[in-house]
Parts: C-alpha cells; structure tokens; sequence
C-alpha cells in the first residue's frame, strides 16, 4: 500500500527524520509509536505533502506522492492532532464542505453524512456549532471528517490526545471496526497502550529513526528476557533495589521499580537477594514486559521521559 | 497584597515577553507620531497647503495682469499652471480648454482662475475675474478661495488705479485726460506742495497709493481666508466684510463657476464617504486574511492540504471570500449614506459596484500582503491598523494631500486609498462613464496584481501552511 524508502526531513540543524524506510501492507493497522518530538507527525506531514522530503521517496500504491499528486490524495484520509474543524460551523456544515473537497456532492454527500455521524453517536447534534460541543465529540467529528470520501490508507496522528476515556474507547473500536472492513490504518501515538490494543505492527521511532519494527511478540523478543518483576519503591526495598540493579535494568516510576534481568541471571540468585534483605515473596509480581521496555531498552530512556 | 503584586509581576512578566505587545504599546506609537508629523509638515517650514495646481488664464493682455500672476506663483500652496499641460510643443492655456481639463479623469487641476479682456473695464470703475473650481474637497476648496482671495487683494491697489484711468479715458479722451491729471496734479502741489510732474507720472500710470491700503487692510484680509458658509453654493466668493475691505469688494468682482460636481445634491457626503468607505473595507479585509492564522493554529490546513486542495485553492478562495465581503460592505455603506444623506447612489449604482469590486481586490490583496508578512495575528492587526492609518492620512481619506509637504505629497499616488477614492468620486462627485473611469480600475487592477503577487510569493516562501 505505501513504500517509504530513505524519507529524510531537516528543520535547519535539526533532523527531524533520519532514512527511514517502511513499507505498509493494504489491511494493516500499523502503531507508529514514540515520544513528542520523534518525527511522528513529521512523517504524517510528509506523506499528506504537507511538507517536502529533502530526501527519500514515499510510494502510494505505487504512485509517488508529490506536491500535486491530488489523485494519490483521493486515496489518503488524514485525522489531524488538532480538532481541525471550523467552531463556529455545524458539524453538517464542517462534514459538508470536507466532503466537497473531495468531489462529493448532494444525496451522495448527503448520506455519507448520515452514516458518519451516526457511526460516532453525533446524528442528534448534527445542528449544533462544534464548539458546543465536548472534547470527545469533537475528537469524533475530527476523525469522521477524513472518512466520507472513503479513502483506502488513513492517517491517524494522535487522534485521542486530551480525549475522555469512553470517547477514546469509541475511537478504538470504531476505528478497529474500520480496519477490519479494510481500511490500512497507520496510526501515530505515544500511548503504548493503544499502540499495544490496536496494531497489528509497531514501528518505535525516536530522534527520526525507526530502531525497531515489528509486531508486538516480534518487539518483546528484542528484549533479554522474557519476564519482568515489579516490586514497590519504599524506604525498605531500596537497597534491595541498589544491589538487584547490578543485575539487570532497573527502571523505578509511578512509585514502584521494574526489574528486567540480564541473560543468564538466576532466579536462585534473586530469592537468595531477597531472603537477605528479609523480604517477603508477596511484594513481588512477574509479568510479560511491554513495549515500555522494549523503548527503553532500544533508546536508553522511558517513553514518557523521552 | 501579596497576591496582588505576584498578579502584576505576572502581568509584566507577560508583557515582556510579547514582542508585539511591547511594539504595539511603544514603537509603533512613536513611529506614527513622527510620521503623522512628517505628513502634516509639523514644525516645518513648509507645513500648510502646497503645490495646488492651479490654471491661470490671461485673456486680458493687460501688463498689470502679469503682476497678479506673479503673486499667484509666489504663493506656495499654489502651483502655478499657465501652459497647457499635455501639447507638444507647449502653448498656453486658452479659456476653452479649461472646462474640459477640469472634467477629464485625473484632471490636471481642480482650480482655475480667468483674467478677462475685461479684467480692466472702462464702463464702470473696478475689475471682474472669473473663478472655476471643482470643489471635490472641502477644506481645499476653501483655502484655495482664502489664499486666492489674498492674492488677488494684494494686487488689486495697481490694478484698481489702472481701471480708473481706463474708465477717465472713456469719458474725457485722450487729449482732455492728459489735461486733467495735469490740472489735478498742479492743483494739489500748488495747495500741499511736491513735484506736479512726478504726480503727474504717476497718475498717468494708474498709481494713486492705493499700496498703502495693503498696510491697513492686512488684518482684515486674514479673514478672507476663512471658508464661505458652502462654497459648492457661492456664485461669488465671499469677500471681507471690514470697512476697507467693503471697498475692495465693491470694486473687484469675481464670477464664480462650478465646473464638476454642480448637480450633486449631497457635496459634502458625497466627497466624504469614499474615503470612510475605503477605512472600514481596509479594517475588515485585513482582519479577513488573518483569520488565515487561526485556520493555522487549528491545524486546518493540514487537514486541507492532504485533500486534493492545494495552497493555491486556498489564497484564492481567501481573496475572492475578501473581495466579496468587500463588495458586500462598500455597497452597503454608499445605500446607508444614501439613506443618511441623500448621496446619490442609485443612478450611478452599475459603475459604483465596479469601482467597488476593484477597491475590495486591492484592500483585499493588502490584507493577504499583512498576513503573509506576520507571523501572528496579533501582529498583523498591529502592522495592518498602523498601515492602514498611514495610507489613509497620505492618501487624502483625512485632510486634502495639499495639506502636506511636496515631498509626502509625492506618496499619495502610491497608495491604494488613494486611488479608491478617485474611483469613488470619479463615479459619485463626477459622474464619469465606464470609458473615463477605466485608467483607474487599470491603475486599482495593476496594485491588486502586483501586490497579490508579493504575497503569494512571502505565502509559498513562509511556514504559513506547515
């Protein structure tokens, strides 16, 4: 569905993509998942011809994509960070004249309206100014709003930053309801969570780099172990802490620390730690790490530190 | 109290650090306050009306006449037009070609003074000049009548002096007047004492020291300088009413003729709202365009761009949503001064809502031009208000351009308020056709394009829509 080969972009001095190459399967649900400031929506910009590559191609259904390739366009939906939506405009009015920029018009237009706005749960406020309406539904609108010309490749760049959860939900499932119909969905996002719950594949991005891709098994396997264990950061296990460190990742957050083990490390060797400092086996938990490690791990920092 | 200083340190703070804030509030204060000086000439020695052009026509072959044309052309805020303006080789202007100099589209002059072959009549003592006038603006309007007034009363003694000798000729002959002014010359010596012929001379040269009335008439002469009640009017220009005044006015006699704008039933709306009109349009058109960044700021843009929309599609509607608005808002003011005070709008509406529409690009194109030049809306409203205020004062919308100094006077003409506002009253002043208004739709097209031009240019070349 999409090539992209060598994509360099340059903001002065500063580089904000680095050749990166990815190709993107039709169906797929692709998470592009990094930190503010990766080149997440870099990336985004590029492939709408927002902005120029200084470097690199990008390939739409074997198509380039340039500046004026409005055809490819036709094909592509993009759902923007911002709610990028007229306030002072109904959410008819928005969809209308979004739905005119892609050729749309009367009864066709019409009905796809329809059939948006009741996909989202917004049919009853159709009339209302968008800015009367709250910030979920407004992220709903945003994303319909890229939909009515049912593009084959949507472009998702943080669609539920600020959202509500229960609206967030509805985005998800929506959205998955989508992707199951068909629809290639790359999806840009900082949450691990929702790159976790909705992508069939991962591509970690930081600096303008892609140092990993994958699915999310493939991703775990990147790491050196396959288990993590998570205990409570108090006064009483610190130096439990300090000496278990020496023996793996130690990542301490939201007032507990991960442990993730070198290769090669003994559990042996860590009950012996752990009658040593007198503490009891039930404050410790083991679970399948997450893509919070496997960042960490590649980039040498957390995700939400990053 | 605590509270309150942390707020204020709070609100310093952020003015600090907003650039346009902190431009807004000193510099560009300061800079308008030198410029609105430098346009009015304040502290100069040439501040006051300059360069009016004014056409003189001698019609009298009376040497006298050349003494008030020379008074005419040593006052400054005339400038002195005797040739016609547009023959090669040059010849001098002739009574017949006035009127239609006066009517033509960017006429050469507004004012025009005739001196008659009668200028000095021999049937009765005193002199008759002929005034034509297009009085489109008010305040120069009546200072052009003031200053004439005090010129032609500075040269009125010798001229005066002369129609009397004329008028004595009439009566008693050649011979018999000679004889006269002989017998009144010898009289006077032989009771007072003095040279009979040097008295003598003189009086054959028509000089009877009426100059020492320009002494005692001077303060009295200042107020000719203040306007007539409504000179659009007036058949006769207003003359002093001090005593040795009333003596002038008596003996010099000024026929007045409206050459344009006689029939125009509202004169002084009339010449006033165009340039109202193109204020309002520039503020609203400038605000138009900048609601580009809040388009920005929303991220519409991108949402715009990965459609099959490019920039182009989106400065285009923006200027057609301006020239619109403006079309929509002019049109409204001119039906409102209509209803208000009595313009006549309706007859002339087709050509007024073409002169509209090219008004509304050119505003327009300059809104877009602020935008793509800033980078905030904050500072396209200070840029644009700052900029509007100035075009509107260089381009005539405040105060006559013969107000200001010849130098800023060279700036009129670049301004696209001022060339609106000879569209406007070319069509609601003058009532001039399609054909005649056409140099100045070209002239308004010509500043739309190539301003349009630069902004597209800075639009493509900013981060406007990234």
């Amino acid at each position: 569905m999409l090539q992209i080969r060598s994509l360099t972009k340059r903001y002065g001095a500063l580089t904000a993509l680095d050749g990166i190459s990815l190709d993107i399967a039709p169906g797929e649900f692709f998470g592009l998942l990094g930190p503010n400031g990766a080149g997440k929506s870099t990336l985004m910009s590029l492939v709408t011809g927002l902005r120029a590559p200084d470097a690199g191609s990008i390939a739409l259904k074997g198509e380039l994509l340039t500046g004026s390739s409005s055809a490819a366009r036709l094909s592509l939906g993009l759902v923007p960070q911002h709610v990028a939506l007229y306030p002072e405009l109904t959410a008819l009015e928005n969809l209308s004249i979004f739905g005119e920029l892609y050729g749309l018009r009367g009864a066709d237009l019409r009905s796809r309206i329809d059939a948006a706005l009741e996909a989202v749960q917004l049919s009853d406020r159709s009339r209302d100014p968008v800015k009367t309406f709250s910030g979920g539904m407004q992220r709903r609108l945003n994303l319909v709003a890229a939909l009515l010309h049912r593009p084959k490749l949507l472009l998702c760049d943080e669609p539920t930053v600020g959202v509500d959860p229960q609206s967030r939900n509805a985005i998800f499932e929506y959205l998955e309801r989508l992707n199951r119909e068909g629809l290639t969905i790359i999806y840009s996002t900082h949450y691990m969570e929702e790159a976790t719950r909705l992508c069939s594949r991962i591509g970690i991005i930081d600096h303008g780099k892609l140092p990993a891709l994958g699915t999310l098994d493939e991703l775990l396997t990147r790491l050196p172990f396959e288990e993590e264990i998570r205990f409570a950061a108090t006064p009483a296990t610190t130096p439990f802490a300090a000496q278990l460190g020496a023996h793996g990742e130690l990542a301490t957050a939201d007032g507990a620390h991960r442990f993730r083990p070198r290769a090669g490390f003994r559990l042996s060797a860590f009950y012996a730690l752990t009658e040593a400092h007198a503490l009891p086996p039930h404050i410790f938990t083991q679970q399948r790490p997450t893509l919070e490690a496997v960042f960490l791990h590649l980039t040498g920092r957390n995700l939400r530190d990053a | 109290m605590n509270s309150v200083l942390a707020l204020l340190r709070k609100d310093f703070l952020n003015f600090r650090r907003n650039k346009a804030a902190v431009s807004l509030t000193f510099a560009v204060p300061f800079l308008m306050i030198w410029l609105f000086g430098w346009i009015f000439g304040v502290n100069r020695k040439d501040s006051g009306p300059n360069g009016i052009p004014f056409a003189v026509v001698d019609a009298s072959g009376n040497p006298a006449a050349a003494a008030l044309i020379a008074a005419l052309r040593g006052e400054k805020a005339f400038r002195v037009i005797t040739d016609h303006p547009s023959t090669t080789p040059k010849r001098p202007l002739v009574v017949a070609d006035l009127r239609p100099l006066m009517e033509a589209p960017g006429a050469p002059f507004r004012f025009a003074l005739v001196l008659p072959a009668d200028l000095v009549s021999n049937s009765g003592i005193g002199l008759r000049l002929k005034f034509l006038s297009n009085p489109r603006n008010e305040i120069e309007t009546q200072t052009v009548n003031g200053l004439l007034q005090k010129t032609i009363f500075s040269s009125v003694p010798e001229l005066l002096g002369q129609s009397l000798q004329a008028n004595t000729k009439k009566f008693l002959g050649d011979k018999r007047l000679t004889e006269f002014n002989r017998g009144i010359a010898t009289a006077v010596t032989s009771a007072f004492g003095g040279d009979a012929d040097e008295m003598e001379r003189r009086m054959a040269a028509a000089d009877f020291g009426f100059g020492a009335l320009k002494q005692q008439r001077d303060p009295a002469l200042r107020r000719l300088d203040a306007p007539p009640a409504n000179p659009q009017q007036d058949s006769k220009i207003e003359n002093p009413k001090s005593t040795t005044a009333d003596v002038f006015n008596q003996l010099v006699k000024i026929d007045t003729e409206q050459v344009v704008g006689a029939k125009v039933k509202s004169p002084q709306a009339t010449s006033l709202v165009g340039g109202w009109a193109i204020q309002f349009l520039l503020f609203a058109v400038s605000a138009s365009a900048a609601s580009l960044f809040r388009e920005r700021d929303a991220g519409i843009f991108q949402r715009l761009l990965a459609a099959p929309v490019t920039r182009a599609h989106i400065l285009w509607a923006k200027f057609f949503y301006g020239v619109a608005l403006g079309l929509v808002q002019l049109v409204v003011l001119f039906v409102a001064s209509s209803w208000l005070y009595g313009i006549e709008v309706l007859p002339h509406l087709p050509l007024l809502a073409l002169v509209c529409v090219f008004a509304a690009a050119t505003c327009t194109s300059f809104g877009m031009l602020i935008a793509s030049v800033t980078t905030s809306p904050e500072a396209a409203s200070g840029l644009s208000t700052f900029l509007i205020m100035m075009m509107s004062a260089i381009g005539g919308a405040w105060f006559p351009i013969s107000l200001m100094p010849l130098a800023v006077q060279q700036f009129s003409k670049l301004t696209l308020v001022y060339w609106s506002m000879e569209g406007f009253s070319a069509v609601l002043w003058a009532g001039q056709s399609l054909t005649q208004i056409l140099p100045i739709l070209g002239i308004l097209g010509g500043i739309t394009a190539g301003v349009l031009s630069l902004a597209i240019w800075r639009f493509n070349r900013g981060k406007i829509f990234e």
